[in-house]
């Protein structure tokens, strides 16, 4: 081993023994393992939220079209290890004991579905239980609706188009049903091998093909880049488990947002405890170094001696971390088994690599410039002890530590949204602080006058290291900053979750209601202690003309789409609503709600009424505000202006609709209603007592999907809560390196303080109060900035609603003082314990 | 072995140039020992850290074994003193993370000395402290610190040592020892030996005494042959 080598490993041999490395390698290890723990839990997490998600597609990617999918694109498929199934759907009639009714019918191969199950059931509305086989050729499994209005049992006959199937199982759910309440005829599942034979595909029938893809993800990419030329915008449609924008789709990219986000701020957090650490590292060497270089050493063998040391130490680190992060993440998952399954059997490389990566550019470029300082520590040092590192400007520094912030942000998050408005908002704290600790000098100044006491002794204190002070005020604020920003994301994203879905929120829907059973039924309902929530009167009425513009077939609806959302238009047909009250959870974002317009103070043209457009549908459908929208109702033509566009949240589980127009427009009209309830799960063997009145009353159950979104929240929260508590560990020990950084400087000062007679209470109650000050100005300062990051990231990046979290604004000061005193006082009790005698002899 | 010839130090303060030494001049033989006494401020340290090769003139020659001091960079300097020259310091500077051995082994280790565990040994018993080789230096007394000191001065064999105010943080006793083991060993290896002190006693103990006062080397001792102010 070269002299270099073993110096090298010497010195850090016996300052590991000693515990002079301990805070380093602590920050190291902290990196690692959160780093690790965080990606590779999150990893896991989304691997199994994407699987759950993928249910609800029922495949990794789907190819919807409207013409036959062609057998070569599916034979192209299964040459790339791709598993293939397809479901053709369409509308038809089905009778039985001379009843018909409108269904839904599904025909599916013997693969579907190729994500999640088919669920049948025992009785009627039950919750089903997965089934591994589809219909064979002559059965048919079908909706329990159905069962209710042809009046059938199984093993009856029911006849869909020129053929006749058996009725074998009640269906109670398929993967890729999908949500829209209208339109919701009863579904029927039966075998594609039946479907030539029923003869209901034939010209004039609206059919949606549809193929199903699972595979490896490179296997699928390749397969769409090839396929993506010959797909046309209004004939195919690509689904792949991202574009899920259901409510549970939104949860799983929110919940992935967040864990980005809490991994950024992990490792920006260990980045600040290595350099903490790191710069404090460098000072206790000035000596050592001043020793060697006076002993003969060159300066490249002083560089070589370090280097070698900061690789023992990122190394050691990188391994301990890698350990510890991996133990964590198994207790996290095992911990959270009960709720979210997560497969332990896959070892993700990514997370690993990231956290060896992080942790080496973390050590090495956080140590870089302290040891640069380190390297140009004067030998006369060792004659003059005020001789430190000359170093030229910490400009530098501050540069070289950022820009590896910002590329390790970017480089973990591959976000450059996100990056920025982490890193900015940091800068921004930055700045504010430096304005904060000058102010702080200059009261510091005014208050330190006169006779000492600890107060003023704390002020002068905080006013003589200035420039130690403000760097450790930053990381503090800093710190706290990133603390509350997780924190508040949290509950936010938590509560608007919880919000979307309160308990009692309705689970049925009851569409079809006419007008003369409107008070009947809710009387029936009060009677039997439900609680039925509003009426909305529905009429269908064909899309005919914006302005002038005839619509063109085109625009017709994609009937099986899954959610309204992603229509690519509206179609001629269309759900029209109306009413005076801006329905909850609809904002108006352009122009004015029509509540107060009458026709008697109207500036519309004669015989146009207000109709307010849901936003995204005017977007997709290039309408503008001021448009005249012709709807053919019946025989009738209804002419309306669009005088407001509404924001609507699809994520609650109530009607919405993306028309609505003014009631003085409908007055000729006779609406069916749509209305919802909620039945507690105890009560469900009710339901069938409870609507048997309205025979003609569509009942629509939407307490399966409910409950899914609701176990996915349930799981992601409880996750989240983890997070949250691995983050505030992250963050808690960057204020421990940080007031440890301090602790050469304060013993000093002790000593000196008790070498002049100060009171061990008057210094003690000096160094608490000391971080009291700055631990409020640190939370203070934190919960102004982190107002400027939530707002930025809850409307840039998590698409959220923002708020002023005023509340913040006072605990985060307060935390801030209790948090930070506490840890100063603990971490200096020690020292405050010393006598003069030690305290002096530390110091030689 | 030392020639100095009109050496200034000057150091740039907030009013403008400061000159700390006024122009030295003086020689100092192989084998000689040296005391450069003065008050606290009175630029002896300077002068040390200069003859040392651990600061540079402003302006002015500085020979040491003669080898141009003036002259060389940092680099030619560390090397110039990792061959030839000893230090002990009045705070021992000893590194904290290594033991007593490995502090006495570190100059052998740099200057490339072959087996420098077992010189390491042998020196620190002769400083008398051989089964205290494991110890760290927090773990070892005032007067042992220095002794060890005193071992990693002399395992190099240096021709010059430099000491500065070698027995500055030491009681009476331990002043004593580490005085005897320093003349002792000076004595054996025929070391050129400057010490900077205010202890006159001490001072006493060197063949010549150099006084500065103010930046200037204001008198010699009666034996000296030439110095000038």
């Amino acid at each position: 081993m070269s002299m270099t080598r073993s110096l090298a490993w010497r010195l850090f041999k016996h300052e590991a023994r000693r515990g002079e490395l301990s805070i380093i390698l602590f920050a190291i290890v902290l990196s690692v393992a959160s780093v690790l723990s965080l990606s590779l839990f999150s990893e896991r997490l989304q691997g199994a939220l994407t699987e759950r998600s993928a249910e609800f597609i029922a495949a990794d990617r789907q190819l919807s079209s409207r013409k036959p999918i062609a057998q070569e694109w599916l034979l192209q498929a299964q040459a790339l290890d791709l598993n293939v199934a397809q479901q053709t759907a369409t509308r038809s009639m089905a009778f039985a004991n001379d009843a018909l009714q409108l269904i839904d019918l599904r025909a599916v191969n013997e693969n579907y579905p190729l994500k999640g199950s088919i669920k049948v059931s025992d009785s009627l509305f039950a919750t089903g239980s997965a089934t591994p086989s589809v219909p064979s050729a002559n059965e048919a499994w079908v909706d329990s609706r159905l069962f209710q209005v042809l009046d059938i049992e199984i093993g009856d006959d029911i006849e869909i188009g020129d053929a006749v199937f058996t009725v074998t199982q009640i269906l109670a759910e398929i993967p890729d049903a999908g949500f829209s309440v209208f339109n919701t005829d009863p579904m029927v599942l039966i075998n594609a091998d039946a479907l030539p034979q029923a003869n209901v595909t034939g010209a004039g029938s609206r059919v949606n093909y549809k193929a199903y893809f699972t595979g490896s993800t490179g296997a699928l990419d390749e397969y769409y880049n090839a396929l993506k030329g010959k797909l046309n915008r209004q004939t195919h449609r690509w689904l792949s488990v991202e574009d899920d924008e259901s409510a549970i789709g939104e949860s799983v990219a929110r919940a992935e947002q967040f864990f980005l986000l809490a991994s950024l701020l992990a490792i920006v957090l260990a980045c600040v405890a290595i350099g903490v650490a790191a710069q404090r590292y460098a000072q206790r060497h000035f000596d050592p170094v001043a020793i060697m270089k006076t002993l003969g050493a060159s300066t490249s063998t002083i560089r070589k001696v370090y280097l070698y040391q900061i690789t023992f130490i990122a190394v050691l680190g990188i391994l301990l971390g890698t350990v510890i992060g991996f133990i964590l993440q198994q207790i996290v998952v095992s911990a959270l088994s009960g709720t979210v399954d997560v497969s332990l059997q896959i070892w993700y490389w990514r997370p690993l690599l990231i956290a060896i990566f992080t942790g080496s550019v973390c050590a090495l470029l956080f140590c870089l410039y302290p040891l640069l300082g380190l390297f140009s520590v004067p030998p006369l040092r060792v004659l003059r002890r005020d001789m430190a590192a000359t170093l030229r400007t910490r400009g530098g520094q501050y540069l070289t530590s950022g820009l590896a912030i910002f590329g390790l942000m970017y480089a973990y998050s591959q976000n450059l949204k996100v990056s920025v408005i982490l890193f900015v908002s940091g800068l921004v704290l930055v700045g504010l602080l430096l304005l904060a600790t000058f102010g702080l000098i200059a009261l510091g100044r005014v208050l330190g006058k006169g006779r000492m006491s600890a107060a003023q002794l704390a002020w002068a204190r905080i006013r003589r290291r200035a420039l130690d002070n403000s760097v450790q005020l930053i990381s503090f604020a800093l710190t706290l900053m990133l603390l509350l920003t997780v924190l508040v994301m949290r509950n936010d994203i938590v509560q608007q979750w919880k919000d979307q879905l309160p308990a009692g929120t309705a689970n049925y829907f009851m569409i079809n209601v006419t007008d003369a059973q409107k008070d009947e039924l809710q009387a029936h309902f009060a009677a039997n202690s439900v609680q039925s929530d509003k009426l909305f009167p529905v009429t269908r009425g064909r899309f005919a003309k914006i302005n002038d513009e005839v619509l063109r077939s085109e625009l017709t609806k994609e009937d099986e789409d899954n959610t309204a959302e992603r229509r690519s238009g509206m179609g001629r047909e269309a759900n029209l609503t109306w009413d005076l009250e801006l329905q909850n959870a609809n904002e108006i974002v352009a122009g004015e709600w029509h509540g107060a317009w009458t026709p008697q103070t109207s500036t519309l043209p004669d015989g146009v009424y207000p109709v307010s457009l849901e936003e995204r549908v005017a977007q997709r459908m290039r309408i503008q505000m001021g448009d005249i929208l012709t709807f053919n109702i019946g025989s009738e033509e209804v002419r309306t202006q669009v005088t407001s566009l509404r924001t609507v949240n699809w994520q609650t589980m109530q009607p919405n609709f993306f028309f609505v127009l003014h009631p003085a427009a409908m007055t000729q009209f006779t609406p069916t209603y749509i209305t919802s309830f909620y039945l507690p799960e105890e009560r469900k063997p009710e339901l069938t007592q409870l609507v048997r009145p309205f025979a003609n009353v569509t009942l629509f159950d939407v307490d399966a999907r409910i409950n899914q979104i609701r176990s996915i929240i349930e799981q992601v929260s409880a996750a989240i809560e983890f997070i949250l508590v691995l983050v505030l560990v992250a963050g808690s020990l960057v204020l421990v390196a940080q007031v440890q950084a301090s602790m050469d400087e304060r013993q000093r000062e002790l000593a000196i303080l008790r070498t002049l007679g100060a009171k061990g209470s008057l210094i003690r109650r000096s160094v608490i109060y000391e971080f009291l000050i700055i631990g409020s100005v640190a939370g203070f300062m934190a919960a102004l900035a982190n107002e400027v990051s939530l707002f930025l990231l809850q409307s840039q990046v998590f698409q959220m609603s923002t708020q002023i979290h005023v509340e913040y604004w006072l605990i985060a000061p307060l935390t801030g003082a209790v948090v930070v005193g506490l840890l100063g006082a603990w971490s200096c009790r020690q020292l405050l314990q010393l006598n003069t005698t030690t305290l002096l002899r530390k110091m030689l | 072995m030392i020639k100095t010839n009109n050496i200034i130090k000057t150091v740039s303060t907030s009013e403008g140039q400061l000159q700390i030494l006024q122009p030295i001049s003086f020689t100092v033989a192989a084998g000689e020992s040296v005391a450069i006494i003065g008050a606290s401020g009175s630029g002896k340290s300077t002068l040390l850290g200069l003859l040392a090769g651990l600061d540079t003139v402003s302006s002015g020659e500085i020979f040491l074994d003669e080898q141009p001091l003036h002259n060389m960079d940092e680099e030619e300097r560390a090397a110039l003193r990792g061959a030839k020259v000893g230090f002990i310091f009045q705070s021992f500077m000893l590194v904290p993370s290594l033991t007593a051995l490995e502090n006495i082994m570190l100059p052998a280790e740099i200057t490339g000395l072959a087996n420098p565990k077992q010189a390491a040994q042998e020196v620190l018993e002769k400083v008398g402290l051989g089964h205290r080789g494991e110890h760290y230096p927090n773990q070892l007394s005032g007067g042992e610190q220095q002794r060890v000191a005193i071992a990693r001065a002399f395992i190099t064999k240096p021709k010059i040592l430099f000491a500065d105010e070698p027995t500055g943080n030491l009681d009476a006793e331990n002043s004593k020892n580490v005085e005897e083991l320093l003349f002792a060993l000076n004595a054996e290896q025929g070391t050129t030996l400057v010490l900077v002190t205010h202890d006159n006693e001490l001072a006493q103990k060197c063949q010549r005494q150099l006084t500065m006062t103010a930046g200037e080397l204001v008198e010699i001792s009666a034996h000296s042959e030439e110095a000038s102010a």
